[in-house]
């Protein structure tokens, strides 16, 4: 490995890892603005002009406040367990292409942190280990509503996980490729949501259940469980659960934007900047949905994973199969 | 020099937490560190080319399993029991068996090669080594039939599992 | 590309991860602890399956360790419904406590 290379990686993830923690904030400022004008209301204005700077203060105020530990609290796994969510969000970031390569200085650099040629099975694997986070931060408060939203949310997330991995099979088994940046490379004429339309659908339900967000959120269903694993979470550690949360949705958003939207690929505009715009209306699709469905009941959602999504994705994943089979 | 430095610390990551696997009070602990054996030995698996393997031991054992048994530990509440280890002779026993089984395995690892002195060199590695196309290749041509054995293991699994968890015994 | 590290210091890694997983199934008396053992144990044998692999150059020890997880797979859930059966009904998750042949 020469320095160039080195370099080169250095910068890639500062400038992805950058992104992202500054994107946060915005994403954040879009939820409650979008919130805020569908239910009647303007949301925050007051710091900054439109209100953008509202989460910025909120962040500084998150730094300022005392940070809790409960008595009877597990300490070093409460200590871990945020940690865990955001390195695991982050660290599935890393693979996510947003961008063919440029030729920067002579050099030719592809746009994505590491192209390694099992990268679905990477994200998959770092996602597992983002319920540990959850999971982890419920028990170690030692306290009842954050064990309920634990417990909550590890079955919530094996059992959508399932769903969603099998409906990533139909574009692999088109592409032939566990590459993401192959897989993103392939769609240059045709985007996958043509041919795998119905897995596209169930991807997205599932990565609403595994982001834990609306309505799925049932791990911190705040009318049932207070905040659910986070309730005992305080100061900087709320602040990183809050990060993992937003984190994990800009990753299960570039997951579905590179295996079924066309990845990076549009007209006129450059690679990365049509990333970017179909980022934001995934998430902006994900706010949609927090403000338009009513939470679901808990053996509603293990039924609808098991009964509806589970099957779904193998009738999916055999169609695609034959489909292949006798176009050859 | 750079992969043996890997391995050495990947190997010591892995023993520390399998010993604190056996001898922790707490199951949640030992859970956690039993996910860190886990995950070292995926590493180890990464160094020894086997990318899918690897990949596998995270998603199916770290990311599925143990939280079952995470899961399993929370819902229960189980907490650690007085005393940690089975009194008596057992005890005893229990480690002179395990040291004997220690002994025993060494000395079958340290044993030279039967077709010549010493470890035979290591096979060059065809391209696609340890790659899901490869390893696909062999599973469902070679051992199509011990596959499809498995799935319905799994299957009885699912519906033991059902069972136990339905029925009261006892 | 020669493997720097030889193939003898994997199997004397998965040797110490067994025995120690041997130690867990015989002094322990948590039954959950006794399962993390095995699998412990399970998991040292995959580490020489999949160095011998690599040592042949050859798949068939992946084949092996696959089939290895399915089976873990299928033990721990009959396991955990087992454990999660017994402390229904006693209270225990110890080993000790669990010494009838009929409940």
């Amino acid at each position: 490995m020469d320095l160039a290379t080195l370099i080169e990686a250095v910068v890639k993830v500062h400038v992805v890892l950058g992104f992202v923690l500054l994107g946060v904030p915005l994403i954040v400022w879009m939820e409650r603005k979008v919130l805020g004008h569908m239910q009647d209301r303007i949301g925050p204005q007051r710091v900054g002009p439109y209100g953008l700077l509202q989460t910025i203060a909120d962040g500084i105020k998150l730094f300022m406040k005392e940070d809790i530990l409960p008595t009877q609290a597990d300490k070093v796994v409460y200590f871990l367990a945020p940690g865990i969510a955001v390195v695991t969000a982050l660290a599935a970031m890393t693979v996510i292409p947003f961008g063919d390569t440029v030729t920067l200085f002579g050099r030719e650099i592809p746009l994505r942190i590491t192209d390694v040629n099992i990268a679905i099975l990477f994200l998959l694997g770092a996602t597992s280990m983002g319920v540990y986070g959850i999971v982890l931060g419920g028990w170690a408060s030692n306290s009842k509503y954050p064990l309920l939203g634990g417990l909550r949310s590890s079955a919530q997330m094996i059992s959508y996980e399932l769903a969603q991995g099998i409906s990533l099979i139909g574009v692999i088994m088109i592409t032939g490729s566990l590459s993401l940046s192959e897989i993103g490379r392939q769609q240059e004429k045709l985007w996958f949501i043509v041919p795998q339309f119905f897995a596209f659908v169930i991807y997205v339900v599932c990565s609403v259940a595994e982001t834990n967000r609306a309505p799925f959120d049932l791990a911190e269903a705040e009318t049932e469980l207070v905040a659910g694993f986070h309730t005992e979470f305080s100061s900087m550690k709320f602040a990183l659960y809050f990060l993992a949360e937003y984190a994990n949705m800009m990753v299960v958003s570039g997951v579905a934007i590179t295996c079924f939207l066309g990845a990076w690929h549009g007209p006129l505009l450059p690679g990365p900047l049509w990333f970017l715009i179909k980022l934001t209306c995934f998430l902006f699709f994900y706010i949609w949905l927090r403000a338009t469905f009513p939470r679901l009941r808990y053996d509603q959602l293990m039924a609808f994973g098991w009964k509806v999504l589970l099957p779904a994705s193998l009738l999916n994943l055999a169609a695609t199969a034959i489909v292949l089979t006798v176009m050859g | 020099m750079f992969e043996t430095l890997l391995f050495g610390m990947l190997a010591g990551i892995a023993i520390g937490c399998a010993l604190g696997v056996v001898f922790h009070r707490n199951p949640v602990h030992c859970a956690l560190l039993l996910v860190g054996v886990l995950i070292s030995v995926a590493g180890i698996f990464i160094l020894l080319h086997a990318q899918f393997v690897a990949a596998l031991q995270v998603i199916v054992y770290a990311g599925a399993i143990m939280v079952l048994f995470l899961f399993v530990v929370m819902l229960l509440n189980i907490k650690g029991e007085t005393p940690l280890l089975t009194p008596g002779a057992a005890k005893f026993f229990g480690f002179l068996f395990a040291l004997i089984v220690f002994v025993e395995l060494i000395w079958t690892a340290v044993q030279p090669s039967p077709e010549g002195q010493g470890m035979p060199d290591a096979a060059p590695l065809p391209a696609d080594f340890g790659s899901p196309a490869a390893l696909g290749r062999v599973l469902y041509t070679v051992w199509l039939y011990p596959f499809e054995i498995t799935s319905i293991l799994l299957l009885v699994a699912v519906v033991g599992a059902v069972v136990l968890a339905k029925r009261k015994f006892f | 590309m020669a493997p720097t590290v030889p193939l003898v210091w994997y199997q004397i890694l998965a040797a110490v991860l067994f025995t120690i997983g041997v130690v867990g199934v015989l002094v322990r008396r948590s039954a959950l602890v006794i399962f993390m053992s095995i699998e412990l144990m399970l998991n040292a044998v995959n580490l020489s399956f999949v160095a011998f692999s690599r040592q042949h150059a050859s798949m068939d020890g992946h084949i092996f360790v696959f089939f290895v997880m399915a089976v873990a797979a299928a033990e721990v859930a009959i396991g955990l419904a087992i454990i999660v059966a017994i402390f229904r009904n006693k209270e225990t998750a110890s080993v000790d406590d669990v010494h009838l042949l009929k409940g």
